[in-house]
């Protein structure tokens, strides 16, 4: 809880209040309400980028219509940059509709839950070296906790909805979800053999100090891959988006929500995305280094001055949203390609394929670390 | 096991050959965007080869549009509509003044400036019935033969239908006061107040109603108007049966009974009888069952009569406004008299003066001074048409009204006979000759022996008359 406690030190060193409950209140609520503008802004921006990548690999133009303040963006293909804000204008202006049979407590309980998930995660996820909320020494253990938070609250919301289809929504999402998440800590697990800490820092400095850990060995390269593909699993994303499958369960468990609280599902599913993004970019891509830092040759080493440019507070945290938005690209890119799996495929995928290779990749690096 | 490492490779080799694809178009997307933004941009209208060129069409039937520098006013064109849809108002400059109105593009002189050239599209039956007529061929159909005058416009969608009328009329409000048109100008700042009058009524009419409604003393008419006066089903106690199929069920048989015109009392006995098919029925349902075989089927809607208070301001200053608004009418003579005159130079000028005279807005007698001047400028006796003169000022002014009183009262005396009386003639030529003369008889108004006697003589004429002809043709006396 460090970052927590230097903003605590720091507001009751310029602010004149004594009672100290105050300033906790606010030595929290400030970085509360940035995690929920990064979540707002994320949404924004990855719902636009999201459209206009499908539209393109789809050969069509996506929004061009609505601009802000009278600019309307490019003539010809980056048009429509005010789209999503008119739809989430729209989104929150609507009615809020719960189902007269729903459990209506559940039903306004539920999104909560679900946004709760994100919401936590953020707050151990690092833009830079120590530009974090809280530097956990279990850092990369609480992101794996607190992320499979939101899958008591897609069951909540299917159940409270009492419509078939979230529930059958509801209840795929939690099998997918749990199953998946054995791959993506088997494979987050191979960092933690390698480097012997559970902070993200010592993460990235450890990559830092020898090279990023997707070239660690094939078996981390192999690790990334079944990473990253259960992480879209993860997300309920195309291809694996049976619980949402629109052409099957209408929505899945969001079927019955409305207005605010279905805005809150779809800020929460952009958030994932970035969390998840965040996490394989700290873990696999050598986190807020440069590109440059890659392979260190041994006997050739950069010169200081060059590294400090390369990576410093202002380019760090420059490479950390390249590296994720290039990730969240691909995973636009799986969505836009691919058909979507049946519910056995899914099962096979993760339990015959991905957990064995996982599996064996964890036997494998610990090999690799006594050899080597 | 061989299988399972094959179709995993597979797998991926497929995976990476399908994201290939879909980022080849990401990538190419300048060249492969196939979406065309509407509004902004347009297909070109294709290349129609069918033999032979677009120049070469007769017609292409699209919007109408005016060269209205090459428009003389001769209204050929307003005329020839079979719909009314073009409104022109020309103004002559007064003679003598050196106002000059232009040259069309075939060279020809413009003696009038056009005020007002309106076509409204929403009323164009696209017939093209007023190109053909035009001097200058200055109205057309725009795009096909027309379309190195004019190119295509093959959508001129509006949202509001006044955007429709498309005004061509380019003359300034100088022009027109320089080509002597005060009053076309008065007449036109008169038209708008009468429109914004009639605007602010309706505002002020809405007010009042929503004043009304705010009091809750009265519906306002408009409001009562919204729900028509249809017999309600006075279902009442009905709506107490809870389980909702059931309540179906009871208001369905209601409904059948009322159809077939049952009494309250049957209807509820066939309720009952329903319910219990269903095996719905039960002991609850039997007061709710007699509270409607005792109750009215239907609920009749409430008088009509309060509908008719309107809000008495708006009938007041309507009327007002008409009297205000409403031109001098009677103390013009009718320039019709005028074509009596046999010399067509005198004519002529009478007209002029006639014109001129209504332009200054003259009393009777004063067309008549106006008409003998220009007369005696022109050297023209007057002797002649001394009498139709006279008959200008008076007749207008107070025989006008008696001929139009004896007319009506003629037509109310004057007994019509039927001329379906005439269709029992089973002879055809005889029925021709005899309708044809009883036309005639209506045209000169007889009265119904006149009819009878023109008839009988045609036939006689025709050598057509026999008795029974004779007899069916006298009915029509009656």
């Amino acid at each position: 809880m460090t970052s927590v406690n230097n903003l605590f030190e720091f507001i009751k060193g310029i602010v004149p209040i004594e009672d100290t409950a105050i300033i906790w209140v606010i030595a929290v609520a400030i970085p509360a309400l940035i995690v929920f503008l990064v979540m707002a802004v994320n949404a924004l921006i990855a719902v636009y980028f999201e459209r206009k990548v499908s539209a393109f690999m789809q050969d069509r133009l996506g929004p061009m219509e609505v601009g802000i303040f009278g600019f309307k963006g490019g003539r010809k293909f980056w048009g429509g940059i005010g789209q999503t804000l008119a739809d989430a204008i729209k989104l929150l202006t609507k009615e809020d509709i719960i189902p007269a049979d729903a459990d209506r407590k559940v039903m306004i309980f539920a999104p909560f839950f679900i946004f709760l998930a994100p919401f936590l995660t953020f707050i151990a996820l690092p833009l830079y070296e120590n530009v974090v909320i809280s530097n956990f020494n279990i850092g990369i253990l609480y992101i794996l906790a607190v992320s499979s938070v939101g899958v008591i609250g897609v069951i909540l919301a299917g159940w409270a909805s009492n419509n078939k289809w979230s529930v059958y929504g509801a209840m795929r999402a939690a099998a997918q979800m749990i199953s998946y998440e054995i791959p993506i800590a088997l494979s987050l697990m191979l960092a933690i053999i390698v480097v012997g800490s559970l902070q993200i820092n010592d993460i990235v400095q450890w990559q830092a100090d020898n090279r990023w850990f997707i070239l660690h060995s094939p078996f981390a390269f192999m690790a990334f891959f079944i990473y990253f593909v259960s992480v879209v699993a993860e997300t309920n994303r195309t291809p694996f988006d049976i619980p949402e499958a629109e052409s099957e369960l209408v929505a899945g468990w969001m079927t019955e929500f409305s207005g605010f609280r279905w805005a809150l599902f779809f800020l929460s599913e952009y958030a994932n995305m970035l969390i998840v993004s965040v996490v394989a970019t700290m873990v696999f891509l050598g986190g807020w280094l440069s590109p440059v830092e890659l392979i260190n040759i041994p006997g050739f080493d950069l010169p200081n001055s060059v590294l400090s440019i390369l990576t410093n507070s202002v380019t760090g945290p420059m490479w950390v949203v390249l590296k994720v938005v290039f990730l969240i690209f691909v995973m636009m890119w799986f969505r836009w390609t691919f058909p979507r799996l049946r519910v056995d495929q899914l099962m096979y995928l993760c339990w015959k394929v991905f957990i064995p290779f996982a599996l064996a990749n964890v036997v494998f690096v610990s090999i690799w670390e006594l050899i080597f | 096991m061989q299988d399972y490492f094959k179709n995993i490779i597979e797998g991926v080799k497929s995976l990476v050959i399908g994201m290939r694809a879909s980022l080849r178009h990401f990538n190419n997307r300048k060249e492969l965007v196939a979406t065309l933004q509407y509004p902004h941009e347009k297909w070109p209208i294709p290349e129609r080869n069918i033999g032979f060129k677009e120049e070469d069409y007769n017609l292409i039937r699209s919007r109408l549009h005016v060269d209205i520098e090459d428009c003389i006013g001769c209204l050929q064109c307003e005329r020839a509509c079979p719909v009314d849809c073009i409104k022109i108002e020309s103004i002559k400059p007064p003679k003598g003044s050196d106002h000059d109105c232009g040259i069309t593009s075939n060279d020809t002189q413009k003696k009038m400036i056009i005020a007002r050239f309106n076509i409204d599209m929403a009323e164009c039956c696209y017939c093209n019935l007023c190109a053909y007529p035009c001097p200058e061929e200055c109205i057309y159909m725009v795009g096909g033969p027309n379309s190195n005058k004019h190119e295509m416009d093959y959508e001129f969608a509006k949202y509001e239908r006044d955007g429709l009328m498309f005004e061509f009329a380019n003359a300034s409000d100088e022009d027109i006061l320089a080509a002597g048109g005060e009053k076309y100008l008065e007449k036109k700042k008169a038209r708008v107040d009468e429109l914004d009058n009639a605007l602010e009524l309706v505002a002020m009419a809405a007010e009042k109603a929503q004043q009304d409604i705010d009091k809750g003393v009265e519906k306002s008419p408009e409001a009562k108007s919204d729900t028509p006066e249809f017999p309600k089903y006075n279902f009442g106690s009905l709506n107490d049966i809870e389980d909702k199929p059931t309540r179906g069920l009871a208001k369905r048989a209601f409904a059948r009974g009322h159809r077939l015109e049952k009494d309250s009392q049957t209807v509820a006995e066939m309720i009952k009888v329903d319910l219990e098919k269903a095996g719905k029925y039960s002991s609850d349902f039997d007061g709710i069952i007699k509270l409607v075989g005792e109750a009215p089927l239907i609920i009749i809607p409430e008088g009509v009569e309060d509908t008719k208070e309107v809000v008495p301001t708006k009938n007041e200053t309507v009327e007002e406004m008409k009297t205000e608004t409403k031109p001098n009418v009677d103390a013009i003579p009718d320039i019709k008299l005028l074509n009596d005159i046999t010399d067509k130079m005198v004519r002529g000028i009478a007209k002029k003066a006639f014109m001129s005279a209504k332009r200054q807005k003259l009393e009777p007698q004063g067309y008549v001074e106006a008409i003998k001047t220009a007369l005696n400028e022109a050297d023209k006796s007057i002797d002649d048409i001394s009498e139709i003169l006279k008959n200008l000022v008076p007749k207008n002014t107070n025989d006008n009204l008696e001929k139009d009183e004896t007319k009506t009262e003629k037509s109310i005396t004057l007994v019509v006979p039927d001329i379906k009386i005439l269709n029992d003639i089973s002879d055809k030529m005889a029925r021709g000759v005899a309708k044809k003369a009883f036309m005639s008889a209506k045209r000169e108004k007889l009265d119904a022996n006149g009819y009878l006697d023109k008839i009988v003589e045609a036939l006689k004429e025709a050598d057509l008359s026999s008795e029974e002809n004779l007899e069916i043709i006298k009915k029509l006396a009656n």
